[in-house]
């Protein structure tokens, strides 16, 4: 097939992946866009899939959030296969995503994005929150503080926490969704193209928080990415699909060497 | 060039001024209006209504970034286009009268002596030439206002505004006032059905002093709310909340019993569109068969209560209620189970479709041996004793007053359930549901099992307000059911501001009370509702009462900042 050998990387391979996916595809009336595709995901690791517009990133992206259950093959979370659960059984078990276009709830304020993040660890029922029963304030006091604390965390102030977040500019929209994301507690976080539409600046800010999310609070992160700059500096491990194949495996360096990638990939630019 | 551009969109606003004034004018809304009197003698509704035009479009216009002589100009230009216009219409008018009326019935040879101030005694020519003035005049005046400092311009909208509401609540406030032995007082007020010029005047003056000093005031009371330590701003709200409750518990008392039956009226419409807030202004579901709950809930409750329904039954009204609440909100989820795939107008389509089923099946042939088909079913007993009862301080309560009370408790019950809603859990998963259903379901919440929460709670709601309404009734019959029910309580919520609790309060009132005060004009109700509601779509979208939410959040997140809280990454790690 293609190239494993790169697989075990540093980590000791002893412990078991947070999320291993086998042999997906996933056909949409006839056209492939993901093709037995094996991928893995190790604990507390940032890793990236690349590949060029079209590759089927967004589509396997979707299918670990559960928004499309694949034609074939199996998502194992934490030992659990989620290939066919609904996305919000999916967020419940710890996996929270972003999106390519932002995608925030717009009429909604800043601090309401996130509180409403935290929905898979709340408890409160509407019956209890009518009669004002079962610890619901504290807990609603409890979820708003650490509202707060994410915003202030990914860098937004809480002088915005009431505005709508429509009204945020493009770089605090962009971390208010990865706040919403944090917010419910997730052990996996999925990030659609973070840095798509920001400058060289601000996207070096944007890799080194992500970096500091997996240091600071232990996560686990799959990027997605079709500049492969990008993903070079924080993520150990790269998987690139093309045409909706898996074409390579590895670490950086050896993505940035592997023939294929560059015919693939970059070839165009590399030999121009 | 742009000199020349700007004048000529000026006088295009002038001309469509115009055209609305004739049009005003041709329907017979300027006309039929002009019976009722603002100032005795000096001022009618009417006129009052064909001034607003020029008046408006002339504070607009005036209200671009010019220098102040150019922007007074345009407002001439507007007033004197849309003047020479409605001039050239009267004169046309007049040419042809009376054969002009097989086109416009309304244009009469009164209408015309009413246009062209012929009780003046003036020529039409001379009408004509008055009109042209007094529009250039309006719309000039209009232009200074705009141009004028803040506290002026306020000073004329506070002045203005309180002489047309002391005006209109004339039928209401004089014969309260006879009530309570204050006829000097209201001799002095009011002269026939207006004001007299002598309190007119009285009346502007206060309006200004109040409306220059209401900023001012509600500052200092506010700052001062905020320095004070929260046992007593919470003890002032308790207060605040209990002279609102002591307020609604006299009201009948004091208003008397038209007006009590208008109150009522407004009630209906305040629960429903609490109700239907839930499903549209919170969970983003576009609801246009909501009728089909008030129906639901009132059918049921004839069912159970009435002694002569199908059942036989005849159980008493609070028995019954909770039957029914139960039934109507499984109704809500055997409607809400179908279409939860639907979304935005296919959604709308389907429950506009349900509403008529509703409706259709009430009055049908086939379920007449239950529902009582066209006949309906009768005898439904009153909610309180035989509709007499006694309520401390109130003493009796009789008549309208009757449902008042229980209907004054039901509302304030629905909206502290729609308060608590709100800022829960739940009420966030719905909002979140509204604005991107994808997203929320990605974020953890169960789209499904929110969107028939919502369902059901808008039907309990609703069903609540039909049990009320079969009850005042006595009966109820299908013809009260229809689309018109389903479209005004949506006007109510849309109007008032999606997902706002005090906005459905204000636009049950402006929606339900205000015709029900200006009854005499019942022909163009749903003529200004359309005006209205375009108007406030335009200027407004959000509506009347925006959603507070915000406001609420943005004082605790003042309330956070000032006590202290340090952040430290390793606390947020969590269970990791």
């Amino acid at each position: 097939m293609t190239t494993t050998d790169a697989e075990p990387t540093m980590d000791a391979a002893a412990e078991r992946p947070l999320l291993v996916a086998t042999d997906v595809t996933k056909a949409f009336e006839g056209l492939v866009a993901n093709r037995e595709i094996d991928f893995n995901i190790p604990r507390n690791s940032i890793v990236a899939i690349i590949g060029p517009n079209g590759a089927g990133k967004t589509t396997f992206f979707n299918q670990l959030s559960g928004v499309y259950h694949p034609t074939s093959g199996t998502i194992e979370f934490e030992g659990i296969d989620i290939s066919q659960m609904a996305p919000h059984v999916v967020a419940g078990l710890g996996v929270a995503r972003t999106y390519q276009n932002i995608r925030l709830f717009q009429n909604m304020t800043v601090i309401n994005n996130v509180m409403v993040g935290r929905h898979v660890r709340m408890h409160g029922q509407w019956y209890q929150a009518i009669a004002g029963l079962g610890g619901i304030r504290q807990e609603e006091e409890a979820t708003r503080r650490r509202a707060f604390e994410l915003l202030e965390l990914v860098g937004i102030s809480r002088r915005v926490a009431a505005e709508l977040s429509k009204n945020l500019p493009y770089g605090d929209q962009r971390r208010l969704e990865i706040a919403r994301a944090l917010a419910s507690d997730p052990k996996l976080l999925l990030l659609d193209e973070p840095t798509a539409g920001m400058n060289p600046g601000e996207t070096r800010q944007m890799t080194d928080f992500i970096g500091r999310l997996r240091r600071e609070l232990g996560l686990t992160i799959l990027l997605i990415e079709h500049d492969m700059k990008v993903v070079m500096g924080v993520s150990e491990r790269i998987t690139v699909l093309d045409y909706g194949e898996k074409i390579a495996e590895g670490t950086p360096a050896e993505i940035r060497a592997n023939p294929r990638v560059i015919e693939a990939y970059l070839g165009k630019q590399a030999t121009a | 060039m742009t000199r020349g551009l700007a004048l000529r969109s000026a006088i295009q606003a002038g001309l469509i001024t115009g055209v609305v004034m004739v049009y005003l004018v041709a329907v017979g809304l300027a006309s039929a209006f002009a019976r009722r009197e603002v100032v005795t003698g000096f001022l009618s509704l009417g006129h009052l209504m064909l001034a607003i035009p020029p008046l408006a479009v002339g504070y607009i216009v005036a209200g671009r970034p010019l220098p102040t002589s150019r922007r007074l100009a345009h407002a001439l230009t507007v007033g004197l286009a849309a003047g020479v216009l409605f001039a050239a219409a009267f004169l046309a008018a007049e040419a042809l009268s009376p054969g002009i009326r097989t086109v416009l019935n309304r244009v009469s040879a009164a209408l015309l002596v009413f246009v062209g101030f012929g009780d003046l005694g003036l020529e039409p020519g001379a009408g004509a030439l008055l009109n042209v003035a007094i529009a250039t005049g309006l719309a000039l005046l209009g232009g200074l206002v705009r141009i004028a400092p803040v506290p002026v311009r306020r000073a004329v909208v506070g002045a203005a505004t309180a002489v047309l509401v002391l005006s209109m609540v004339e039928p209401f406030l004089r014969p309260r006032l006879l009530q309570f032995a204050l006829s000097g007082l209201a001799q002095f007020i009011y002269r026939s059905h207006g004001l007299s010029m002598a309190s007119a005047a009285i009346i502007l003056v206060f309006g200004a002093l109040l409306a220059v000093a209401w900023p001012g005031m509600r500052n200092s009371a506010s700052s001062r709310l905020a320095s004070a330590d929260p046992g007593t701003r919470s003890m002032l709200r308790w207060l605040a909340l209990l002279v609102a409750i002591a307020f609604l518990y006299t009201l009948p008392a004091i208003s008397g019993s038209f007006l009590t039956q208008v109150l009522v009226l407004v009630g209906f419409y305040v629960l429903l569109g609490l109700g239907l807030n839930i499903v549209v202004g919170y969970a983003g579901l576009l609801d246009l068969g909501y009728v089909a709950f008030y129906a639901v809930g009132a059918y049921f409750t004839a069912l159970i209560t009435s002694p002569t329904s199908a059942l036989g039954w005849g159980l008493n009204f609070w028995v019954a209620l909770p039957i029914v609440v139960l039934l109507s909100a499984m109704v809500g989820l055997f409607i809400g189970a179908p279409v939860l795939r639907l979304r935005g107008d296919y959604l709308a389509i389907v429950t506009l479709g349900f509403g008529e089923i509703a409706r259709v099946l009430l009055g049908s042939d086939a379920l007449k041996p239950w529902l009582g088909g066209p006949n309906g079913i009768l005898s439904v007993p009153f909610m309180l004793g035989d509709g007499t009862y006694f309520l401390p301080i109130v003493g009796k309560v009789t008549g309208p007053a009757a449902t008042y009370f229980p209907l004054m408790g039901f509302c304030i019950l629905a909206a502290f359930v729609a308060y608590r809603l709100k800022y829960s859990r739940t009420g966030r998963a719905w909002n979140a549901m509204r604005e991107d259903e994808d997203v929320a379901q990605a974020t953890g919440i169960s789209t499904v099992n929110y969107k028939l929460l919502a369902f059901a709670m808008g039907a309990a709601v609703g069903c609540v307000g039909g049990a009320i309404y079969a009850t005042h009734l006595q009966g109820v019959v299908p013809g009260g059911f229809d689309l018109l029910v389903s479209i005004t309580v949506l006007a109510v919520v849309v109007l008032g501001g999606m997902g706002s609790i005090a906005g459905v309060v204000v636009g049950a009132f402006a929606l339900i009370g205000t015709p029900e005060l200006l009854r005499e004009f019942a022909e163009y109700k749903l003529l200004v509702y359309g005006a209205v509601l375009v108007a406030v779509m335009i200027l407004r979208p959000e509506g009347l009462i925006p959603d507070a939410s915000r406001r609420a959040e943005l004082e605790e997140a003042r309330e956070i900042e000032q006590g202290e809280l340090k952040v430290e990454y390793d606390e947020i790690t969590g269970d990791a």
